[in-house]
């Protein structure tokens, strides 16, 4: 059974059909990725799949179990975890803080025992920071966790909220163009931090525009054109494929100049 | 080598911090205890008292403003609410000071769950527009239906508070009653605060989006804190109309909401005791000018605007609001 699975997902607004009969499968263990021009459906492909729109038609299975129009937060607590285009890390707070708040699922703790049983509340508290610090650890963030979020590069802030995604130990995580802003030797990093969430064992999906950096890393690509799926393969036939060269190039003009 | 020496300052530099924190605490909270011995003018623990009242109401209104970031005009109500319960149930029904404590609270909050539940969604803006409406139904019934709550005139003659064998008579007494409350407050706001309730409000605040993407259910939340908030409105109203003996409209209007929110932004918002400095400043203005009258709001609103300006996010707030 596959991890997640869409079936012919559409969302238009207004005329717009910015998602068009989507269906696609993600295995567990896989790096997905998602490529296709700017505004061919992707980030609301994203949105779509973590309820913060609700789809005009189609449906979404998560583990055979169906989460079309399902509360973001109720989709989360199921384990499916997300970034978003334009960074979201909760600014003025401390690093540990963003990966205390991600990991608000995990941390088990009833509003009646923090204020009757407050040992042991403070005691699976203390677990929680300690579980949330490896997450950091991960991703070599571990000695700034004191530091506001504010004051982080953008490249680690970006790392961060990745990490924050992964506190809260989803099945299937989503990251929407993680590589936005990033110099060379940062996507890099991401590329290795990708690898070994995998090795982890969480699946990964990815929109991305940076070509390197998505055929480095996806195993599969699902290429989007338009609100509709244009192809799927494997990163050495999509860069093959003359069809997905007109997409990203524009049609070959008979006269250049 | 040199990470193991320079963690080992760091732990020493923290140590001596720690017992810095420990001499200022010891020093405050023996000020704070022994001032009816060393101050004694009635008058003075009179103001000290009102201080200790907005302190509870800003501590709760800080939860509600700067935690959760939701701009209440309408704490006054859940004030009120509080004050008008406790006065019903003494007088009327031979209810003791205790219960009737606990019930304000309680009713106080789940008129807050009231008014939460159908603003969970609205947005910033309009959320606060309702909640001046609503302060305004309440003092408006309040004035009106005066066979329950005595209209203009409101209730007189509350009698004296006892719990158990302590009778609560002197302005002394009173003292030392707001500061059971005050720790009351202190403690349970901090054990939620510290929790992943608290860290669910901060993230609302931060970024609404991003915190229902971690799995926090946000209108729940929203109306969590806003009922908790209320809560400790309504145990500061329940003290006012024990200490006052009477309860009448006029102590909740919308300026008195308006005053605490003041209160809260000088002292600086999202940090535990930071609104006390914004109290005491208010409070002690408020009773310098008590000559010029109309014109006292004028100083307090050239107060707040002197300390933004100076010091956006308040006096002991956290950076949060600094930009």
């Amino acid at each position: 059974m596959a991890l997640l699975e869409t079936r012919q997902l559409l969302k238009h607004f207004g005329g717009i059909m910015a998602v068009n009969d989507i269906s696609l499968t993600i295995g567990e263990g896989e790096i997905v990725g998602m490529i296709g021009p700017n505004g061919s459906g992707k980030s609301t492909f994203v949105n779509l799949l973590t309820g913060l729109y609700t789809p005009d038609k189609g449906q979404t299975l998560f583990r055979g179990q169906d989460i079309t129009g399902m509360q973001t937060h109720r989709i989360t607590s199921i384990g499916i975890s997300r970034t978003f285009q334009n960074l979201r890390v909760f600014q003025n707070v401390s690093v540990l803080t963003n990966i205390l708040i991600g990991r608000h699922c995990q941390i088990d703790n009833p509003l009646w025992k923090i204020f009757l049983r407050p040992l042991a509340a403070r005691k699976t508290e203390k677990e929680g920071r300690e579980k949330a610090i490896n997450f950091l650890k991960l991703a070599n963030l571990a000695d700034r966790m004191d530091e506001m979020a504010k004051n982080l590069p953008y490249g680690e802030q970006r790392l961060l909220e990745i990490c924050r995604a992964l506190a809260s130990e989803p099945a299937l995580l989503l990251l929407d163009e993680p590589c936005a802003g990033m110099n060379p030797v940062e996507m890099d990093t991401l590329a290795e931090f990708v690898r070994k969430i995998k090795a982890a064992g969480t699946t990964v999906f990815i929109i991305e525009h940076n070509m390197r950096f998505i055929m480095s890393v996806a195993e599969r690509i699902i290429v989007l054109n338009m609100g509709k799926k244009f192809m799927e393969g494997n990163p050495k036939e999509i860069q093959a494929d003359s069809g997905v060269q007109r997409i990203y190039l524009g049609e070959e003009e008979e006269n250049p100049c | 080598m040199e990470k193991d020496a320079g963690s080992l300052i760091q732990n020493n530099s923290s140590k001596s911090a720690v017992v810095r924190r420990i001499l200022i605490t010891g020093i405050c909270a023996a000020a704070i205890l022994g001032l009816p011995l060393v101050v004694q003018n009635t008058y003075y623990i009179g103001i000290a008292n009102f201080m200790i009242i907005y302190t509870i109401l800003c501590m709760g209104l800080n939860l509600i403003l700067g935690y959760t970031g939701l701009l209440s005009l309408g704490h006054a109500a859940f004030y009120g609410i509080g004050g008008y319960v406790t006065a019903i149930l003494m007088t009327r029904h031979g209810f003791s000071f205790l219960p009737a404590l606990l019930i304000s609270g309680i009713l106080a909050m789940i008129f807050g769950m009231i008014l939460g539940i159908p603003t969970r969604k609205v947005r910033g803006d309009y959320f606060c527009l309702l909640t001046i409406a609503f302060g305004e139904i309440f003092r408006l019934v309040a004035q009106a239906w005066i066979p329950f709550t005595g209209g203009a005139m409101g209730i007189v003659a509350i009698p004296i508070p006892k719990i158990f064998n302590w009778v609560i008579r002197s302005e002394v007494d009173f003292y030392y009653l707001g500061l059971i409350l005050v720790g009351f407050t202190w403690l349970s706001l901090t054990l939620l605060i510290g929790s992943r309730f608290g860290r669910a409000f901060v993230a609302i605040r931060e970024d609404d989006l991003a915190a229902s993407v971690m799995g926090i259910n946000t209108p729940m939340y929203k109306i969590l804190a806003f009922s908790i908030g209320s809560f400790y409105a309504g145990l500061a109203g329940s003290y006012l109309a024990v200490y006052q003996t009477t309860i009448t409209p006029s102590s909740f209007r919308l300026e008195e909401s308006c005053l605490m929110i003041i209160m809260v932004i000088v002292g600086g918002m999202g940090g535990m005791l930071a609104p006390i400095s914004g109290v005491i400043i208010m409070t002690l203005a408020t009773e310098a000018f008590r000559s010029l009258a109309e014109y006292r709001m004028l100083i307090i609103g050239v107060i707040m605007v002197v300390v933004l300006l100076f010091r956006p996010q308040g006096l002991f707030g956290t950076a949060a609001f600094k930009d």
